[in-house]
């Protein structure tokens, strides 16, 4: 256990030193909330920059405020997602590059422990970043286009940890069998790719499909009940995550031996 | 100029955010030794490339050891 404490502590050190707990949680709220605000002030903002001629009309769309927290939220699964695979590429392939896997996996650690204390690092990073982000966000939305009850905030937080978590496991995944950073991101970035051009595809076929759980969650937002396919998502998505970290670690193992 | 004021009113948050996240960039230049690439081109990407450069900055701009 206290091999796990220490891998753990070194991770968070590093992102630390990285000055990661700084800046991510900042670039998070910057991308939610950036979204919401625009389209709130887009009438002022058209004023200010002029070149309209006199007399235009516009019709705003009239946002709810379930639909500006789906905006947040489609942020995050933009941008976010990308700086997380782009942070957590190299959690393991770097290590290896470096040299510094071998060092630590000298002695005897337990291999799973090792990716364990890793994904439960970036997850912890991760998470509070999004949870101040979508703070912020929910105090914009709530100011600005109408309420989003607490409850709701709460669920939509617990639900779409989920994702990110899938997205952190399926980095470390990918990491357990290459030393090549760049390659790590190409492959997480593809198979996020390809599982939503499937989705997208057989979107009504496969209702408890993982990237569906966004759409699920907007659902929940607009009606404020919890859809039965809302927790088929998110069960798969948990078993998902437990296989992804169990192929890790057998992985990780076969490629180190 | 009234309006460009009533705008900075309203999107003072995202100025300051950014603000905050430039000057967490310059520090972290500052402190840095090495860079990828020449270090004073990594300077005028933080200041000059809003919001996108001190992000870029942070994630492949500095080398580890």
């Amino acid at each position: 256990m206290s091999v796990f404490v220490t891998i753990f502590k070194k991770e968070c050190l590093e992102s630390w030193r990285q000055f990661s707990w700084f800046w991510v949680p900042i670039v998070f709220i910057l991308l939610a909330i950036m979204d919401p605000l625009t389209t709130y002030y887009m009438p002022t903002l058209l004023d200010a920059v002029g070149g309209l001629p006199e007399g235009t009309i516009f019709e705003m769309p009239d946002v709810t405020a379930a639909e500006a927290m789906m905006m947040s939220l489609s942020q995050m699964s933009m941008f976010g997602v990308l700086i997380i695979i782009l942070l957590t590429m190299g959690t393991i392939a770097g290590e290896r590059k470096s040299g510094v896997a071998e060092l630590i996996l000298v002695k005897p650690v337990n291999h799973s422990l090792y990716i364990t204390a890793k994904w439960l690092a970036k997850l912890i990073l991760f998470l509070s970043a999004f949870f101040i982000a979508m703070l912020f966000s929910w105090y914009y939305i709530n100011l600005l286009f109408g309420t989003i009850t607490f409850t709701d905030w709460f669920y939509m937080m617990i639900f779409y940890s989920l994702w990110i978590g899938f997205v952190i496991s399926l980095t470390i995944f990918y990491n357990t069998f290459s030393n090549k950073p760049g390659l790590v991101a190409a492959k997480t970035v593809g198979t996020l790719v390809i599982m939503s051009l499937f989705n997208s595809i057989l979107f009504h076929r496969l209702l408890w499909f993982p990237n569906n759980l966004s759409a699920h969650i907007g659902q929940m937002l607009n009606e404020g009940s919890l859809s039965q396919d809302l927790w088929a998502t998110a069960i798969i998505l948990v078993l998902l995550n437990g296989l992804l970290l169990l192929f890790s670690f057998a992985t990780f193992r076969k490629s180190t031996h | 100029m009234e309006q460009a004021l009533e705008l900075i009113k309203l999107l003072w948050p995202l100025i300051l955010l950014q603000f905050i996240l430039t000057i967490a960039a310059l520090i972290a230049w500052y402190r840095t030794e090495e860079t990828k690439g020449e270090k004073w081109v990594w300077l005028l990407i933080i200041l000059f490339a809003n919001t996108i450069g001190p992000i870029l900055f942070f994630i492949i701009g500095r080398r580890d050891r």
